[in-house]
């Protein structure tokens, strides 16, 4: 087994349900990206909980892309820091974990939380329908974009 | 009469609510209403049927490689397509180590915290804990040592209120019987879980590819490259090497930590070897085919089904005997919805016609739920490890017998305890034991095919659509780790004319059919005593025994009113 990489890009979401897949389907199109670094991990996370553990365990930078309900209109495209995630409230379910949940069962395993940004998208619908809504389909190329500028960034970080 | 509502049910994957009526301190009846999938003919129709395992395994959100294989199960039986051995051996390979996966995360991560106060374990003794742990398990990691770390990490969440993981348990709750010791043994194993499943689904990372959704099935086989010569192949002698260890300190784990712990804390709540039985019908399609997926007598986990909890006798099993109802469910038949349908036959019009949200009491007596009523020869039927073991128990199987009257033994109980809360909790454990074991002895069976050549892991004779029929139907199954998982697929003119699912919790979940048979939950919180209505536990205890997941859930971030900054406004 290769030891696990340090970047983790992580999508989030349910692929049959409309913009629920914005995560799923944005990593798609990273691994087909150029400029994403070679060592960057691209995990399609589906909506799996504690079995997604394993895949940032070792991982030192975590980008999130998911679907993510902030009340503005379809589309909007919005970022959040490790600290901004943290105010967000547990599930009460061990499946269907948030990804502050995730980051809790490494603290309960004494393990250094990484570094998480989020990238989200506010969904238009999620019923039923392997496509995405006119709204999310026209951010695709922006959050495309911002993930690679924040994969940029933080490359730059540590090789400086 | 006080009618009690549980909604939602936590700690489970998806949305589930009971609403319990209560007579004299215990429960008089009860309903369950869920939300489940339905839609998932709707995304198959049209498509390849060689590409419907993709998306079925998207299904359910924790379930994701049982629905890829009961997928391409479906469409090879359709195409009758019989897979090469290597290919059979693979996939009984990756269901049995998910069963070991789930069975451990349900017992520690979603069940648990019904019979362990997180709470009382911070009161706990780490020296009594260390005399407690080495009374039951050879396990290493026992010292007070250990423990009083433990307590400390666990104390330190507690203060900083990051606790997400632990919420919403029933603390101080007068039915908790365990001393503050088994808590904190309990809690350590919670923990110790977490890292054993994260390190154990490594499996799947080596047969299934580097994602968490398999990549590796294939309508006739696997794609898993196997080569002994080869180090970039999926499965050459390092990597039966790798996998034989992951089996090995998972049967260690079962062993020496699951088991222990499951005798232990069963020991402390004997009264609910005497709760929650439920429906006494008991079915499992059988599963883990040592040769054809046809050859049902030579499955690992035998087919056949129990009525009236009779263990004399193990019925058989046709498919051709399942219907569903959707009498009190929110969908249309277009022959009026007091008759059963065959899933080839299956309907999906859906109509609600509950109350509008927010809403006191569902009209029970009218249509309550999302889930259809699967029934078996028009029996309701309760599905999944409990099911299993007691079919294989009744067939005669003897490492289950052995399995089954050891922990019985060891409980001073007889089988007839095994129809209960406990006895759904004690036979998964068993099962997990019995798996795990297994997983070494099908892991090995694989290195020595690959050892002697044999390196086939798919037939593609009929790979080709011109090959295939203009028109065929098939049935794909798999004892899932929650139970009987089943999908019909009818492929007309090389595509999907109609598909259709029925998967474990459908048929525990789910409500009363035309003659107002009670589903499997509803029967089983029959005469259930409730100490404290505000807070029924008890509900939850016997309604996560069965480990309930109502999956496909979407992922939407709830982050309404917090901290975020726009990149790009709409």
């Amino acid at each position: 087994m290769p030891t696990p990489p340090k970047y983790v890009v992580l999508g989030l979401g349910n692929t049959l349900h409309s913009d629920d897949g914005v995560g799923p389907q944005a990593v798609e199109r990273l691994r087909s990206d150029a400029r994403v670094p070679e060592d960057v991990a691209l995990i399609e996370g589906g909506t799996l909980g504690l079995e997604l553990l394993t895949y940032i365990w070792d991982c030192s930078y975590l980008l999130v892309l998911d679907a993510v309900d902030v009340g503005q209109p379809p589309g909007t495209l919005v970022r959040m820091s490790s600290q901004e995630l943290q105010t967000l409230p547990g599930r009460g379910s061990v499946h269907q974990l948030g990804v502050a949940d995730l980051l809790v069962a490494l603290r309960v395993l004494a393990r250094q939380p990484p570094t998480v940004v989020l990238l989200g998208v506010q969904p238009a619908t999620t019923k039923w329908g392997t496509e995405l809504s006119p709204a999310v389909g026209a951010v695709m190329g922006s959050l495309i974009e911002a993930s690679v500028a924040e994969l940029m960034r933080v490359a730059a970080i540590t090789s400086a | 009469m006080a009618r009690i509502v549980v909604d939602p049910v936590t700690r489970i994957e998806g949305h589930l609510r009971i609403e319990a009526e209560l007579n004299g301190g215990a429960i008089s009846d009860a309903w369950s209403s869920g939300t489940m999938f339905r839609g998932i003919e709707l995304i198959l129709r049209g498509r390849d049927p060689r590409e419907a395992w993709i998306w079925a395994q998207r299904i359910c959100g924790v379930c994701t490689t049982v629905h890829a294989l009961t997928s391409v199960r479906a469409v090879e039986d359709a195409l009758g397509i019989e897979v090469p051995e290597n290919a059979n051996l693979i996939r009984n390979i990756i269901g049995a180590s998910q069963y070991v996966q789930d069975h451990v995360i349900h017992f520690y991560h979603l069940h648990a915290l019904d019979w362990v106060d997180v709470t009382l374990a911070l009161k706990a003794d780490p020296a009594k804990t260390e005399q407690l742990a080495e009374s039951i398990s050879p396990w290493p990691k026992s010292s007070r040592t250990y423990f009083k770390g433990i307590q400390d990490r666990v104390k330190a969440l507690v203060e900083s209120k990051q606790l997400s993981l632990f919420s919403s348990g029933y603390w101080g709750h007068p039915a908790y019987h365990l001393p503050p010791e088994a808590n904190l043994l309990a809690v350590a194993h919670y923990i110790e879980a977490l890292e054993f499943q994260r390190d154990y689904i490594r499996i799947h990372a080596v047969l299934g590819g580097k994602n968490p959704h398999l990549q590796t099935y294939l309508v006739g086989g696997m794609s898993t490259a196997m080569d002994p010569n080869e180090p970039q192949a999926t499965i050459n002698p390092e990597r039966i090497t790798f996998l034989a260890e992951l089996a090995s300190k998972a049967q260690t784990f079962v062993d020496q930590v699951y088991i222990p712990d499951v005798l232990a804390v069963a020991s402390f709540y004997r009264d609910w070897f005497g709760r929650g039985e439920g429906l006494g019908n008991f079915l499992s399609y059988g599963d883990f085919p040592q040769g054809s997926v046809k050859d049902s007598a030579r499955f690992y986990l035998p087919r056949g089904a129990i009525f009236n909890r009779d263990l004399s006798k193990v019925q058989p099993v046709d498919p051709a005997n399942v219907a569903e109802y959707v009498t009190h469910s929110w969908y249309q038949y277009s022959d009026g919805d007091q008759n059963p349908k065959h899933p080839y036959q299956g309907e999906t019009n859906p109509k609600y016609t509950g109350p509008k949200p927010p809403f006191e009491n569902l009209q029970t007596d009218q249509k309550y739920s999302w889930l259809k009523a699967p029934r078996y020869q028009d029996h309701p039927m309760e599905v999944g490890p409990l099911s299993r073991m007691l079919v294989a128990y009744a067939s005669g199987h003897q490492e289950v017998k052995d399995l089954v009257n050891g922990a019985l033994a060891k409980l001073n109980a007889q089988p007839s305890a095994l129809f209960s809360t406990l006895g759904r909790i004690a036979a998964r454990a068993i099962e997990a034991q019995l798996m795990a074991r297994q997983v070494s002895k099908w892991v090995a069976e694989l290195g020595d095919k690959l050892g002697h050549g044999d390196l086939r892991v798919h037939n593609g004779e009929k790979w080709d659509p011109d090959s295939w029929p203009k028109e065929a139907q098939g049935f794909g199954f798999h004892e899932a780790p929650r139970g009987a998982l089943a999908h019909w697929v009818h492929i007309e003119d090389k595509k999907i004319k109609n598909y259709q699912a029925v998967v474990p919790t459908t048929w525990n979940a789910g409500p009363r059919d035309a003659k107002g048979q009670r589903g499997a939950y509803e029967a089983s919180l029959l005469k259930t005593p409730i100490a404290d209505p505000e807070r029924p536990l008890e509900i939850l205890r016997t309604v996560h025994s069965f480990d309930p997941c109502l999956a496909c859930a979407v992922h939407v971030v709830d982050a309404q009113g917090r901290c975020h900054s726009v990149l790009k406004a709409s």
